[in-house]
C-alpha cells in the first residue's frame, strides 16, 4: 500500500461507520487499548485564509470527533493511534484511532485495514472523478463576437 | 421596555406544538402512499436548501440541517436557529489552521474578468444560462425516470483529465503588481464572533466571520443598495469557485496535517475601481481595490454579496461612512437571520405593560389636549 498515514482517515471513512467499528473491535479482541484521550464528540472551528488579503478568518464550525489510544500486545509491544474525524460520533473515532494504530505498527490484522484502507481510497477516487467530470463536461471557451471559429450549437 | 411574567397557557402551548405536527402529516389522511420526507432526499434534491441551513447556522452538518429543514416545515430561519441551538451544546474540541483554498476540490469556476483564466472555465452545476421556465415533467416523475438521469449522465461523461486544484486568479494579477501586495502587517489572529461580542470597530475578520453565517437576503439586500446606487463598489468577479475543501488537521500521534473531512464551500473575489493608497505596501501606486466572500455550501449570490460588502466596508472603515452598506454596524448588527428573526417574533409575546403604559400615555395626552381645547 503507497497511501500515506495522513490520508487513511479520508479512505477509511469511504466505509459506513458500523463496518468500521466491527473491524476495530474485531482486531482488539486480544489486545489492551487504553485511552490516551478519552473518545469525544464536538466542534471543530474552520479556519480560513482569505483570497484577498490572505487574513485568517472564521467561516464556521463543523463536527468533529477525537480519539487517541495506545494498544498493547501480551507480547509486550505497543503502538499509538489517533484520528480526528468530520463526525459526530466519538465511537468512529475511537476506531479510526486504533485502526490507525494497528496499520502504522502493522499489528496482528492489519492487512484487513489495509484492504479497507484501499477500497475506501478506489470509492474517494471514483468520487474525485465524477466531480472532475462535472468540471469536463462543462469546460467553457468564451470568444468575443466575430472571433468565433465555430458554432458550439452545432455540436 | 418592560415585561411581565405570565402564568397559564400550558395546554395550548402543547396543542400548537401538535398541530404544526398535525399539518406536517396531514397527507397521510388523504393519500395511501403518503410517506414522511426523508432526510437523504432533502440532502440530495433540496440540496441548496441545506447549503442555505448550514451556512446561517454557522456549521456544517448537512444530515443535522436537513433534519431542521424537516421540522420546521421548511422554514429556513427557523432551521438555522435549531442548528445554532444544537451547536450550543457542544465542546469546541480544536481548530484548523488557517487552510489554504486554493485546495478546493473544484466543481465549478469562472471569471468575469477574464474568458481565458489558468486552467480554464468550468460552468458546473449552474441555472445561469437556463431559462427561467417551469419544469412541468417534474409534476409527476415516475422514480424510473428519477433514477435513470444521474445513471445516464455517468455513463456519457467524458474522460476528465483535469489537476485536482488550480491556481487563483487574483494571484496572477497581484503577481502583474495590479493588486496590493499582500502585507506582514495585516492581522493574522482571527476573530471568534460566537466567542466574543462585537464591539466597534472590529477587526476584518469579524466582518468576514459576521457576513459567512448571515441570512442570504439580508446580505443581499445591504449589498444591492450599494449596487444600484447608494455605494460605488462597481465589482468584477475575478473568480467565483465551487468545491469541496480537505478539512485539515493534525494528526493525534505524528503532528502531520490530516484529512478529517471536507466541506462543500463557495467563494468569491472581486477586484473593483482602483485607487492610488499611501497606507498600503504599494507606496500609492494605483491599483485595484479587492473584495472577499465565503461561505459553506453552494451559494453563489450570498458569496458576491458578501464581497461587495467586503469591499464597501473595507472603504467605510477607511474614509468613513458614505452609505449604509459602507458602516460596519448597520451592516454587521443587521445581517444575522437568528438574531434578526428573533427580535421580529418577540413581537408576537405578550407585552402587556408595555402596551397598558401607551394607552395610559394616549389617554393623558388626548384628556389634555381637550382640556386645552
Amino acid at each position: 500500500m503507497n497511501l500515506e498515514r495522513k490520508d487513511w482517515i479520508r479512505a477509511l471513512t469511504a466505509h459506513p461507520a458500523t463496518e468500521l467499528n466491527t473491524l476495530a473491535d474485531q482486531l482488539t479482541a486480544d489486545c489492551d487499548v487504553k485511552f490516551k484521550s478519552l473518545p469525544q464528540a464536538g466542534l471543530g472551528l474552520l479556519t480560513l485564509t482569505d483570497g484577498a488579503f490572505h487574513e485568517p478568518y472564521f467561516l464556521g464550525e463543523f463536527p468533529l470527533s477525537s480519539c487517541s489510544i495506545e494498544l498493547s500486545l501480551s507480547d509486550g509491544r505497543r503502538a499509538a493511534g489517533g484520528a480526528q474525524v468530520m463526525a459526530d460520533d466519538a465511537e468512529l473515532a475511537r476506531s479510526l484511532a486504533i485502526l490507525d494504530a494497528i496499520l502504522a505498527a502493522e499489528f496482528p490484522g492489519w492487512e484487513r485495514v489495509s484492504e479497507h484502507v484501499q477500497s475506501g481510497a478506489l470509492q474517494r477516487s471514483e468520487d474525485d472523478h465524477r466531480r472532475r467530470a462535472v468540471l469536463a463536461a462543462t469546460r467553457v471557451d468564451f470568444a468575443l463576437l466575430g472571433n468565433a471559429g465555430e458554432d458550439d450549437d452545432a455540436d | 421596555m418592560s415585561y411581565v411574567a405570565i402564568k397559564g397557557g400550558g395546554r395550548a402551548i402543547a396543542a400548537a406544538a401538535a398541530v404544526t405536527e398535525y399539518l406536517r402529516t396531514e397527507e397521510g389522511l388523504v393519500g395511501t402512499a403518503a410517506e414522511p420526507l426523508e432526510i437523504n432526499a432533502i440532502l440530495h434534491q433540496l440540496r441548496h436548501l441545506v447549503d442555505r441551513v448550514i451556512s446561517e447556522g454557522g456549521v456544517y452538518h448537512p444530515q443535522f440541517a436537513a433534519l431542521a429543514i424537516k421540522q420546521s416545515l421548511g422554514d429556513t430561519l427557523e432551521a438555522a436557529f435549531a442548528l445554532r441551538a444544537w451547536r450550543s451544546t457542544r465542546p469546541r474540541l480544536s481548530a484548523t489552521p488557517p487552510l489554504d483554498t486554493s485546495r478546493m476540490r473544484l466543481i465549478r469556476r469562472i471569471s468575469s474578468a477574464f474568458k481565458e483564466i489558468p486552467g480554464g472555465q468550468m460552468l458546473g452545476p449552474t441555472p445561469d444560462y437556463a431559462l427561467r421556465l417551469l419544469r412541468l415533467e417534474l409534476l409527476d416523475e415516475s422514480p424510473e425516470a428519477f433514477r435513470a438521469v444521474a445513471r445516464d449522465w455517468l455513463e456519457n461523461c467524458p474522460e476528465a483529465r483535469l489537476p485536482d486544484s488550480f491556481p487563483k486568479v487574483l494571484d496572477a494579477l497581484r503577481a502583474e503588481g495590479l493588486l496590493p501586495p499582500v502585507s506582514a502587517a495585516r492581522s493574522q489572529t482571527a476573530f471568534d464572533i460566537t466567542r466574543e461580542p462585537l464591539v466597534f470597530p472590529v477587526p476584518r475578520s469579524a466582518a468576514l466571520a459576521t457576513m459567512a453565517r448571515a441570512e442570504t437576503g439580508s446580505l443581499l439586500a445591504i449589498a444591492y443598495s450599494n449596487m444600484r446606487g447608494y455605494g460605488d463598489v462597481h465589482p468584477t468577479v475575478a473568480e467565483l469557485r465551487v468545491g469541496y475543501l480537505p478539512v485539515l488537521l493534525p494528526h493525534p500521534v505524528t503532528g502531520e496535517l490530516t484529512e478529517a473531512g471536507e466541506v462543500l464551500m463557495t467563494e468569491c473575489e472581486v477586484v473593483a475601481m482602483y485607487e492610488a493608497d499611501k497606507a498600503n505596501d504599494s507606496g500609492g501606486k494605483p491599483m485595484f481595490t479587492v473584495g472577499y466572500g465565503a461561505c459553506f455550501g453552494h451559494n453563489e449570490v450570498k458569496a458576491i454579496s458578501m464581497a461587495i460588502l467586503d469591499r464597501a466596508l473595507q472603504k467605510g472603515m477607511k474614509d468613513g461612512a458614505a452609505n449604509p452598506s459602507e458602516d460596519p454596524e448597520f451592516v454587521l448588527l443587521h445581517v444575522d437571520g437568528v438574531d434578526s428573526m428573533g427580535f421580529a417574533s418577540h413581537y408576537k409575546m405578550p407585552h402587556y405593560v408595555t402596551f397598558q403604559s401607551d394607552l395610559d400615555r394616549l389617554r393623558t395626552t388626548q384628556s389634555k389636549n381637550r382640556e386645552i381645547a
